[in-house]
């Protein structure tokens, strides 16, 4: 079970959110300050701080989680919107929710985060196909075989995987993947997509798994 | 008083006295050189009253006294003036021209007289120099003369410039050479502590603002630095209040917005909490109202805040260079999905602009696209369409937000739109960009514009 850890010092708020993600299936501790966060740092995945704490607020707390255990994701959620805060709490956080916000997008960067950080033993389920996230392992549902990806094909689907629901622009994609810049007009990111999409989808000419957002790039969904 | 020997002005004034003093000692020096000159150098002839009128008028008289011509005679007659006129020369031509006396120095008289060499010997020594008498005697006796060179007859002061007329010259040419070189080097000195000071007003610390001068003299100029200094402190304090007052004003601007959103939050939970109690479609209506209302007002603050800020000119930009089209492009990446879910047909068309590469701060380029997007999504529920398309043309390029809405003009639906519109214009103008709105019955079209460079 996932555990996360919540330091709000607002009770109403508080209380609504960790029953919130108590009921999507996490286990939450809740904290109305910093003080004893040390001691839940090694059973942690995921950590979600306000800003305004009284004592140490939730920058200070953050930067020092981030320097003793790096591995573990954190998401900034504060009523402070300002740019500067923005920036200030993204130089070491993962990512920025801004109050109020809805609970369905809060469970969604968590999501995200863990999955981001592979803190997920979870099987996802896309399409026709069953994919072991921790070791990308492919099963093609209709006949129970695994699906075997080379290289290059691996290291796409595997990075759609780590970016699920998220729309990946071509050049993202190859810089993620090649690690080099991505020089208009070059074909070789679609050669790999076409080859990955032969691979994995029931219909190469029309994909369900690796879809095609038109002007702007592909995205897995679950 | 004591500033008044400190400055400039005093200074030139000493040295102008020192001038003016100089050329009068000097004066005075030669004066009494040649009162001393004139003590050594005594000159007993003008002392005695003798000059040389009354020598001519008593070497005639000698002369016409002397009886009985011979050389005895005149031996003695040149003895006794010798006597008085050691400087003198003298001799007697006899009647045949024979040269048959002679005493003193000059040795350049002829032995013989021919009548051209007295006619030559007279016309030289005329006015000339050494003053020379000739005075005839009978016809067989010839004529002695008497010569003195002129000097030992002048006066002292002209003795003194005949000696030392260069040195008093060159002396005097010196002082005043002197005098416009120290005042040549005074006023070089001010001019180059002037271009100094205008050096060191023009040098600017890391915040921009001017640094202080050491202040080495207390004399006009060093009364200058140390006004100057002044201005450069008050104006370091009136900056620190100024960032003083901007940090406060952001602080409370943050506060307010924070201390806004935080009964936000709880209104939101409650309505949350309120919706999972299932209690038909009336009950579902009133709590989607809800959850519409508190958008809005998040909206409405968020861009309160910003509206503020930016009106203050207090909202932080950070120039970069981006690629646009890949920014906005990864941007929309994040709003595809919003408009997604609301059903809307979305149309991205993005090409390579003329001039890909912006100068501009990413964050207020976000905001500008989360403005226009906020108010298609918002206001266009109707027409359901959005696309976003680049356009290049001979004088700009362009962002185009085209919606399928009925216009911005319309209906009090677009309540809030005014202050998203002017946060998107002010910034627009911020990052030296242009825009267009374009409403009509049939849709509204957004167009951020940036010139080709001229």
């Amino acid at each position: 079970m996932v555990h996360i850890l919540y330091i709000e010092d607002d009770k109403e708020i508080g209380h609504w959110v960790s029953t919130d993600l108590t009921e999507r299936g996490y286990k939450i501790t809740w904290l109305q300050s910093g003080e004893n966060m040390e001691s839940y740092l090694t059973s942690i995945d995921l950590a979600i701080l306000d800003v305004m704490l009284p004592g140490l607020d939730g920058f200070s707390l953050g930067k020092r989680l981030k320097k003793s255990a790096p591995d573990i994701p954190i998401i900034m959620l504060s009523a402070r919107t300002a740019v500067e805060d923005r920036l200030e709490g993204l130089r070491f956080a993962d990512d920025y929710v801004t109050k109020p916000f809805h609970p369905d997008e809060l469970a969604a960067r968590i999501e995200v985060l863990l999955r981001r950080f592979q803190r997920h033993d979870e099987v996802l389920e896309i399409k026709h196909l069953q994919i072991y996230p921790k070791d990308m392992r492919i099963i093609n549902k209709n006949n129970e075989e695994e699906i075997l990806l080379t290289g290059k094909q691996y290291h796409l689907f595997q990075y759609f995987i780590r970016h699920l629901n998220q729309i990946l622009t071509k050049e993202q994609l190859y810089e993620g993947i090649w690690g080099e810049s991505y020089i208009e007009g070059d074909k070789t990111l679609m050669v790999h997509i076409r080859y990955l999409r032969e691979k994995i989808e029931e219909n190469p000419s029309v994909p369900t798994v690796i879809e095609t957002i038109r002007g702007i790039g592909y995205r897995v969904k679950q | 008083m004591r500033n008044f020997f400190r400055s400039l002005l005093a200074k030139y004034m000493l040295l102008i006295v020192i001038a003016i003093s100089l050329v009068q000692i000097a004066s005075i020096t030669i004066g009494l050189f040649v009162y001393g000159f004139a003590e050594n150098v005594e000159n007993r002839y003008l002392k005695e009253g003798i000059d040389t009128e009354t020598i001519e008028e008593r070497w005639h008289e000698d002369a016409s006294h002397l009886e009985q011509i011979s050389e005895e005679v005149i031996q003695q007659h040149f003895a006794k003036w010798k006597e008085d006129f050691p400087e003198a020369t003298m001799f007697w031509v006899d009647g045949s021209g024979i040269l048959r006396e002679k005493i003193g120095s000059n040795h350049d008289i002829p032995t013989e007289w021919s009548a051209r060499e007295t006619a030559s010997f007279i016309k030289s020594r005329y006015d000339g120099d050494p003053f020379t008498v000739i005075a005839l005697m009978e016809e067989s006796d010839g004529f002695i003369v008497f010569e003195i060179p002129r000097e030992a007859l002048q006066l002292p002061m002209q003795s003194v410039y005949d000696h030392y007329g260069d040195i008093l010259i060159i002396g005097l040419l010196s002082i005043v050479l002197l005098f416009i070189i120290v005042s040549f080097l005074f006023f070089h000195r001010i001019r180059k502590r002037l271009l100094h000071l205008q050096e060191a007003m023009e040098i600017r610390d890391v915040d921009g603002l001017p640094l202080a001068i050491p202040v080495k003299k207390k004399d006009e100029i060093g009364q200058l630095e140390q006004t100057f200094n002044q201005m450069v402190d008050e104006l370091r304090k009136s900056k620190q209040r100024e960032q003083e007052e901007e940090r406060l004003r952001k602080e409370l601007i943050a506060n307010l917005s924070h201390d806004l959103r935080t009964p936000l939050t709880k209104l939101r939970a409650q309505s949350y909490s309120i919706s999972k109690m299932d209690q038909g479609a009336e009950w579902n209506k009133a709590i989607q109202q809800l959850e519409v209302s508190i958008k809005d007002m998040d909206r409405l603050i968020e861009n309160l805040m910003s509206y503020t800020l930016l009106t203050a000119s207090k909202y932080q930009i950070k120039r970069k260079e981006i690629d646009i089209v890949r920014y906005v492009r990864e941007h929309l990446a994040t709003w595809y999905p919003v408009f997604e879910k609301e059903g809307f047909e979305i149309n991205i068309d993005l090409q390579p602009l003329d001039s890909s590469y912006w100068e501009v701060d990413p964050v207020w380029i976000s905001r500008i696209i989360d403005n226009v997007l906020q108010n298609i999504l918002r206001h266009t529920k109707e027409g359901k369409y959005v696309e976003v398309k680049t356009k290049t043309t001979e004088t700009y390029d362009a962002l185009l937000f085209n919606d399928k809405g009925d216009g911005i003009d319309k209906g009090s639906d677009y309540s809030g739109a005014g202050i998203g519109l002017s946060i998107i214009d002010m910034m627009v103008q911020g990052l030296n960009l242009d825009w267009e709105i374009h409403s009509s019955n049939n849709g509204t079209t957004v167009k951020i514009i940036k010139y080709h460079k001229k």
